[in-house]
């Protein structure tokens, strides 16, 4: 059954959560998602499972592998896309879903993986299917015609993008002038360092051990849109806020990590009886 | 007493034109050509090399080691990450911790050890020779370059008399840099399609340059900061330590194509 097409859904309950490991197997922490989903949603069910490429029969492999390579973003001022996959393209697709090559540093379209992912998992109404991925993903914004990178894109099942958490909500503006300016003077590495810790706690780095937390907001938020197809919430120590600078999201999924008066109320309801609402 | 021995001008003459000619009939046939003397391209050759791989890195400047003499804003300390420090050990390049995974080591010490490494590994090199164009075989196949010198390239128009040389390879390595120069002539020639600019900016896509470093067409690897342009990744600034591992991974591939071959 489509989950789009289920007007007849409106009494389901949800009754599991399976969440997809990322590809590179690096964060240690990422198991305790599974007891904060079961905290929220004590009827629910929660898997955690490894990785999409894991999840590909054999005889399948090409294909994805070859819509993979299609579903590279190369010019984000173009909502679709127009290229041939290269060898090299289609080549390490297939070894990133074999597990023989570190996923990262690409730039994807998260519609398109929504949809190649959909295929592979084929999510069910009573089912959320949240894949965790160390690819980069980004959707095409209709406000100023470019792609912007995405922490998360809800869907059928949502993508997290682990990467997306460093990448795509902005740091303060002070730390782009300053790093503009480094940049043209031709600094390297050990000076952009020196700048990040200058601005250290008000934006999340790679390896920072605090990001385990807001991959469970952002899982959260995952579970939410899978309910009521309104993940989001408008106030900005909420954990259900959509951060688009990094200053809100370590308040609202770090410092705050609640949630506001209204989605507790939400939370509590839907805790006893996790019915989807479409 | 004088200092040095006596020896005639026409002696000296002599030496650097047989010297010459018994290398450039050497390269004219070779198992693989690398353009571009940078630190991915030398680290490739290096590797290739100690494997009795016959190499010849062409680099169109007087001098070797591209960018990898100063770090950035013209300061001459590079930084490396994990795990790439294990190149610097196996080249004999001390270095310090800055932090953890983040060494550094001055850049005129690991580009001259790098360039020292792949020279006494037998490594041939023809500089002041720059890129010109392919040598194409059956279905496309790269199978060598046309290389000319570089003041060529300085002559006025009128001048330009002066034809190129093709060197055939089983192999070419296209270690240029940004510019991606072999590629860049595959693309003219209508033969590969390299996405414009105007990739996003991101704190990190080393592991996606290494990832990629491979072939992009029949014949032809691309290392290095080529891979980036090649792929259209997004961009980040110079990491050289994914320059050595990038350049190694080229090497790996080289080999077993060229293994593969026999
Ligand atoms: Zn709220």
């Amino acid at each position: 059954m489509s989950p789009t097409s289920t007007s007849r859904a409106r009494s389901k309950e949800l009754l599991a959560v399976e969440v997809l490991l990322p590809e590179n197997h690096e964060i240690k922490n990422l198991r305790s998602i599974k007891p904060f989903v079961s905290s929220l949603f004590p009827t629910v069910k929660v898997e955690m499972r490894p990785s999409i490429g894991e999840q590909v029969e054999d005889e399948q492999m090409e294909a994805v592998a070859s819509s993979l390579a299609s579903a590279r973003v190369k010019d984000p001022t173009r909502s679709e896309q127009d290229f041939e996959p290269m060898y090299g393209e289609l080549d390490y697709e297939r070894r990133v879903l074999e597990g023989e090559a570190r996923a990262g540093g690409i730039l994807y379209d998260g519609r398109i993986l929504e949809d190649i992912f959909s295929k592979i998992l084929r999510p069910k109404v009573d089912r959320a299917s949240i894949v965790l991925t160390d690819r980069l993903v980004s959707t095409f914004s209709r406000d100023d015609l470019r792609h912007h990178l995405r922490t998360i894109v809800c869907g059928f099942p949502s993508i997290v993008s682990l990467p997306g958490i460093v990448e795509a909500p902005a740091k303060p503006r002070e730390y782009y002038l300053i790093k503009q300016k480094l940049e043209l003077q031709g600094a390297g590495e050990l000076r952009i360092e020196q700048l990040k810790s200058s601005f250290k706690g008000r934006f999340l780095d790679y390896d920072d051990a605090r990001t385990i937390e807001v991959v469970k907001g952002l899982v959260f938020q995952a579970v939410m849109f899978h309910l009521t197809l309104e993940p989001f919430c408008e106030k900005r120590g909420c954990r259900l806020f959509n951060a688009h600078w990094q200053e809100d999201l370590i308040r609202s999924q770090i410092t705050s990590a609640k949630l506001c008066k209204d989605h507790t109320r939400q939370l509590k309801a839907l805790s006893s009886c996790p019915s989807i609402a479409w | 007493m004088p200092i040095f021995e006596k020896s005639s001008e026409s002696s000296v003459t002599r030496a650097i034109i047989s010297q010459f000619a018994k290398d450039m009939d050497g390269f004219a046939d070779t198992d693989v050509i690398i353009i571009g003397g940078g630190p991915s391209g030398l680290m490739a050759a290096r590797d290739l090399a100690l494997k009795k791989v016959r190499v010849l890195v062409v680099e169109r400047n007087n001098y070797l080691g591209g960018g990898f003499w100063i770090g950035g804003f013209l300061m001459n300390t590079i930084t490396i990450r994990a795990p790439a420090q294990k190149v610097l050990d196996e080249l004999g390049v001390k270095y310090k911790m800055y932090e953890k995974g983040l060494y550094m080591t001055p850049g005129p010490l690991a580009c001259s050890k790098l360039i020292s490494a792949a020279c006494e590994a037998g490594v041939s090199i023809l500089n002041m020779a720059s890129f010109d164009d392919v040598v194409l075989r059956e279905k496309n196949r790269v199978a060598g370059a046309v290389v000319n010198w570089t003041p060529v390239g300085a002559l006025p128009r009128n001048i330009t008399c002066v034809d190129p040389v093709a060197l055939e390879s089983k192999l070419i390595i296209d270690a240029t840099g940004h510019e991606a120069t072999v590629v860049r002539k595959l693309e003219e020639r209508g033969l590969i399609k390299v996405p414009g600019f105007g990739a996003m900016w991101v704190e990190k896509s080393e592991d996606a340059v290494v990832e990629h470093t491979g072939f992009c067409h029949p014949g032809l690897i691309v290392t290095g900061m080529a891979v980036s342009t090649t792929f259209g990744l997004p961009r980040m600034g110079p990491t050289f330590g994914s320059m050595l591992l990038s350049g190694r991974r080229g090497a790996d591939v080289a080999y077993k194509y060229l293994k593969g071959k026999k």
